[in-house]
């Protein structure tokens, strides 16, 4: 607790933290500040002029979003003289706003409405003609409308300072300020945090354009299905149809706060999508066609030919369920199979990681927080977005140091104080030198980098005053991961605190992990078992092992790779159809809303395993209801002991699962490995050297972000190269060729959207 | 009570009953002879919505739910579409029009709010109050049969005149449709 001091705001004497700002002051003590301009946790810009204050023995109204208190300072908020001012500021923002409030995709949840509803006269003086500017898009998702804008700078400082892109910056001066781009295009990852901050309707979501409007929206808050970073979203869903997805309110601040990567904000057209499978499908013939048959009857089938396979069936649970679903797959294998073999589809095995987990899981806001960041492989622009967000805000905004270890110059590393360029495959060699000193010329050797950057690196983390979190994830060898998590040590400084944090893909691989506790690995599962029930689709790569099975369960909610294969296909509901709860990448359980009906015939996955635990003769004891789901979590797994529903109700107070902690560990099977690895190497590798391109995991196309038609604009390129863009940083010709001249910066008006037409 | 009694008092009752009808007789009539003749309504009735064009048949409503949102009895449905085609293609005036614009007559209680709401006047109550259907469902008005271009108007009423006085019951007009004489 830091110093108290005595401020007076009309008139009343308040004792605040020195060095608090006056705007968060006055709105907490309850005096309305209106502000466009300000948003907490961002640069100062005090561009808007509407949260102006008097304070005594200052020579002119001030802005209240610059100042910081001050003892004895005496402040008046309302007066007739503050009013005059704001009233005439609005009146000038007014001056050249366009009055299409109707048309307008904000209207309704529109900032500038809302203040000027407070502050603006009915009657407007200014008889000039506005300045009309066409719209536009400046990418296939973020559509623009210049007029609209009210220049607060909100959209430049998020897209520097959270994303760290400068895609969108203010060109020109005074009152011919706009806000632009360069090229005409945003060159970027897309994340329309832009449109999330803007106060108006100048940018706004291109995938949710004019279909329908904010009030008539009901919000369901749930958890992203994309990242494993388990943002808190937002769906608006009007009759069964879910329409668009937004963050949470930031003064409501959820984990995330206004925060959305790409495919969290754009990518749910897949809810809704013709392709979804409608029925429960048989093939009652090996390679004949999948048939629509009713529930009954799948499950009638399903139950009789698994029963006929007795022992022989493995489950295959995804990532991408939720914690129920994966525990009732879980229980099936146990209980009704009969069996070990069951395991987790997930791209790497993250249970080295916690089985040696030394220190305890980094949350967010101690990443924000910490004094230094190590990170050890992996990108977490694209992989982990809001992970990456918080580091960039830690090095850029408190001046933590930030470390990179990687065989790509990712784009983090131009905020890194250090990057330690690395060999490809050389991260075992990393991990030994960490542990040992004694070879740092051997082992800097075979990692193509000077002893003397191991030497800072060891150094910077002994001068660390403050939290270290460090964080690798699946680039690193099994071995190397549980040397590092169970290295804890290694990375202590002075009175530091060593936190790890893994960087999973899935949005549920780390509750896949707590919940599918003796597992096996994919491979073996697939290898063993005669039979199979899969919840989720396996990886491309692993389908192959599904060939020539008796009797293979898939439960999907596409046509994929996996269904292929598969004997019977029963319908999924996705994650807005469902209740349930994801764990996130620092172990907070947080909850799944179920938004709208499951649609056309889909159940909940856990509810599908639990038809068919019924059909061969056993009860979970749920009553279908996914709270006694997660009760039999509780009671069963560990680290979920004693939660409920009710206690994950509050977003803005997550709850953390308690992954233990284990000791050090004899590692030195791990050590031998890494060695021999280690010595494989050659000393005369070539190094990456290109950035990889924005976007360029981000933007792939999956089984759910292909169903976003604008997701193969971004990952395809230009349908129209000559003024149309596409995707970030490059553009492409037709022939697929990358384009190397500069677009016509203005050209993407309303007639080319005409044009833009869909490649599926 | 003898019968004599009941006879006489009943035979009161026609004389009092009929004594009333015959008076009324020579006096004028204000019976309207609707269907046969259209009815008078006020500039300002409100009967079935229309859904209005522009002057080059462009609708004029951008879907804006504004109506909805007003309507107490919550019997509008809209469902917006955009449409990025020039003004010539396009089906409404602005890039954004109503795919679908439902008003469920069972619902509406004809308050006029919806019309107050609207900022484009693109609807307006129209004069037609002709209904009542044979299929509750059929209460379900669609664009095609709100919209200006298409609804169809009934014959049977006349609007009046700004200057007409159709409010007072009790005033000689000598205009053709508002009084008749047998």
């Amino acid at each position: 607790m830091s110093e108290l001091i005595k401020v007076t705001i009309n008139e009343q004497d308040f004792e605040v933290e020195k060095g608090a700002r006056l705007i968060d002051v006055c709105r907490e003590k309850g005096f309305n500040i209106p502000s466009f301009c300000y948003y907490s946790d961002l640069a100062l810009q005090a561009s808007c002029r509407m949260c102006l204050v008097r304070i005594e023995k200052m020579p002119k109204l001030q802005t209240s979003c610059t100042i910081t208190c001050t003892d004895g300072m005496i402040v008046t908020t309302q007066s007739e003289e503050i009013e005059k001012a704001q009233r005439a500021m609005s009146e000038f923002l007014l001056a050249n706003h366009p009055l299409d409030c109707p048309v307008c995709d904000r209207g309704g949840e529109c900032e500038l409405q809302e203040m000027i509803f407070d502050w603006g006269d009915v009657e407007e003086r200014f008889t000039e003609k506005k300045n009309v500017e066409p719209e536009k898009f400046l990418s296939p998702i973020v559509a623009n409308d210049p007029q609209r804008c009210i220049v607060c700078k909100r959209c430049t400082r998020v897209c520097d300072e959270w994303m760290g892109e400068d895609a969108i910056e203010a060109g020109n001066r005074g009152v011919n300020t706009v806000i632009g781009t360069y090229g005409g295009w945003l060159n970027c990852s897309q994340c329309g945090n832009c449109i999330e901050v803007c106060p108006t309707g100048t940018l706004l979501d291109g995938v949710y354009r004019h279909e329908t409007r904010p009030w008539e929206l009901d919000q369901t808050i749930t958890t992203d299905v994309y990242g494993s970073d388990g943002m808190q979203l937002s769906i608006g869903s009007r009759g069964g149809l879910v329409h668009r997805i937004v963050a949470r309110d930031r003064y409501v601040n959820g984990l995330n706060g206004e925060f959305l990567d790409v495919k969290a904000r754009f990518a749910h057209e897949f809810v809704n999508h013709p392709d979804r499978i409608k029925t429960p499908l048989i093939r009652y013939k090996k390679g004949g066609k999948l048939i629509p048959a009713t529930w009954d009857e799948a499950i009638h089938f399903v139950g009789q030919k698994l029963t006929e396979s007795g022992k022989n069936v493995g489950v295959v649970a995804s990532p991408r369920l939720t914690n129920e679903a994966i525990f009732t797959l879980k229980r099936f294998a146990k209980e009704v199979v009969g069996t070990d073999n069951y395991a987790v589809s997930d791209r790497y095995d993250l249970s080295v990681f916690f089985d040696n987990l030394s220190a305890p899981l980094a949350t967010h806001k101690e990443i924000r927080k910490a004094k230094t960041l190590v990170l050890i492989g992996g990108e977490p622009e694209e992989e982990q977005t809001f992970t990456a967000k918080q580091m960039r805000q830690a090095v850029r905004n408190d001046g933590a140091k930030l470390i990179i270890v990687n065989h790509t110059p990712i784009r983090l590393s131009a905020q890194a104080s250090q990057f330690i360029h690395i060999n490809p495959n050389s991260y075992d060699a990393f991990v030994l030198a960490l542990t040992d000193s004694a070879n740092d010329d051997a082992n800097a050797k075979k990692l193509g980098i000077e002893t003397k950057d191991l030497a800072d690196f060891r150094q910077t983390l002994s001068e660390t005053e403050g939290d270290t979190v460090v964080m690798f994830g699946g680039d690193l060898s099994p071995q190397a991961q549980s040397v590092l998590a169970n290295s804890a040590d290694a990375f202590d400084g002075t009175n530091a605190k060593v936190l790890f944090h893994p960087l999973p893909l899935y949005n549920n691989s780390v509750g896949a992990n707590d919940l599918m506790e003796g597992k096996k690995s994919l491979s073996e599962v697939l290898k063993n078992s005669k039979a199979l029930l899969i919840g989720g689709s396996l990886q491309e790569a692993d389908t192959n092992l599904l060939a020539n099975k008796d009797f293979i369960v898939v439960q999907e909610l596409f046509e994929t790779e996996t269904t292929k294969y598969a004997d019977v296909v029963l319908p999924a509901a996705s994650f807005a159809e469902v209740d349930g709860t994801f764990t996130n990448n620092t172990g907070f359980v947080q909850r799944v809303r179920q938004a709208i009906e499951p649609v056309n015939q889909s159940k909940a996955d856990w509810m599908i395993t639990t038809l068919i635990a019924r059909e061969m003769g056993a009860d979970f004891g749920y009553n279908f209801s996914a709270t006694m789901v997660f009760k039999a979590i509780a009671d069963s797994v560990s680290a979920y002991e004693g939660l409920r529903y009710p206690a994950l109700k509050d977003e803005s107070k997550p709850v953390q699962v308690k992954h233990a902690i284990s000791a050090k560990k004899d590692l030195s099977k791990e050590f031998d490995v890494l060695k021999s690895n280690v010595e494989k190497l050659s000393d005369e590798a070539n190094k990456l050297t290109a950035t990889p391109r924005v976007g360029h995991k981000l933007h792939r196309l999956t089984t759910l972000t292909s169903k976003t038609a604008q997701f193969h604009l971004l990952a395809h390129g230009n349908p129209k190269p000559e003024n149309l863009l596409v995707s970030p940083l490059v553009q492409f010709n037709l022939d697929g060729t990358p384009r190397t001249e500069t677009a016509d910066a203005a050209a993407v008006g309303v007639t080319d959207r005409i044009n833009l037409k869909v490649e599926y | 009570m003898s019968i004599l009694s009941d006879v006489f008092k009943s035979t009161k009752a026609v004389i009092l009953g009929m004594k009333r009808t015959l008076s009324e007789i020579p006096r004028e009539k204000w019976t309207v002879q609707y269907p046969d003749v259209p009815v008078t309504v006020q500039p300002r009735y409100r009967g079935q919505h229309l859904l209005h064009v522009d002057e080059n048949g462009k609708e004029k409503c951008v879907a804006c739910y504004l109506c909805a949102a007003a309507c107490p009895s919550e019997c509008i449905y809209i469902e917006a579409q955009d449409d990025p085609r020039p003004y010539e293609e396009r089906v409404g005036r602005d890039e954004r029009y109503a795919k679908v614009y439902n008003i469920d007559y069972g619902r509406c209680i004809f308050c006029g709010f919806c019309v107050e709401a609207c900022p484009k006047d693109a609807i307006t109550h129209g004069y037609n109050f002709e209904i009542s259907v044979y299929n509750r469902a059929d209460l379900l008005k669609t664009k095609d049969d709100l919209l200006i271009t298409k609804q169809k108007q009934s014959k049977n009423y006349r609007v009046a005149l700004s200057t007409e006085d159709v409010d007072s019951e009790y005033k000689e007009v000598d205009s053709v449709g508002i009084k008749f004489r047998l």
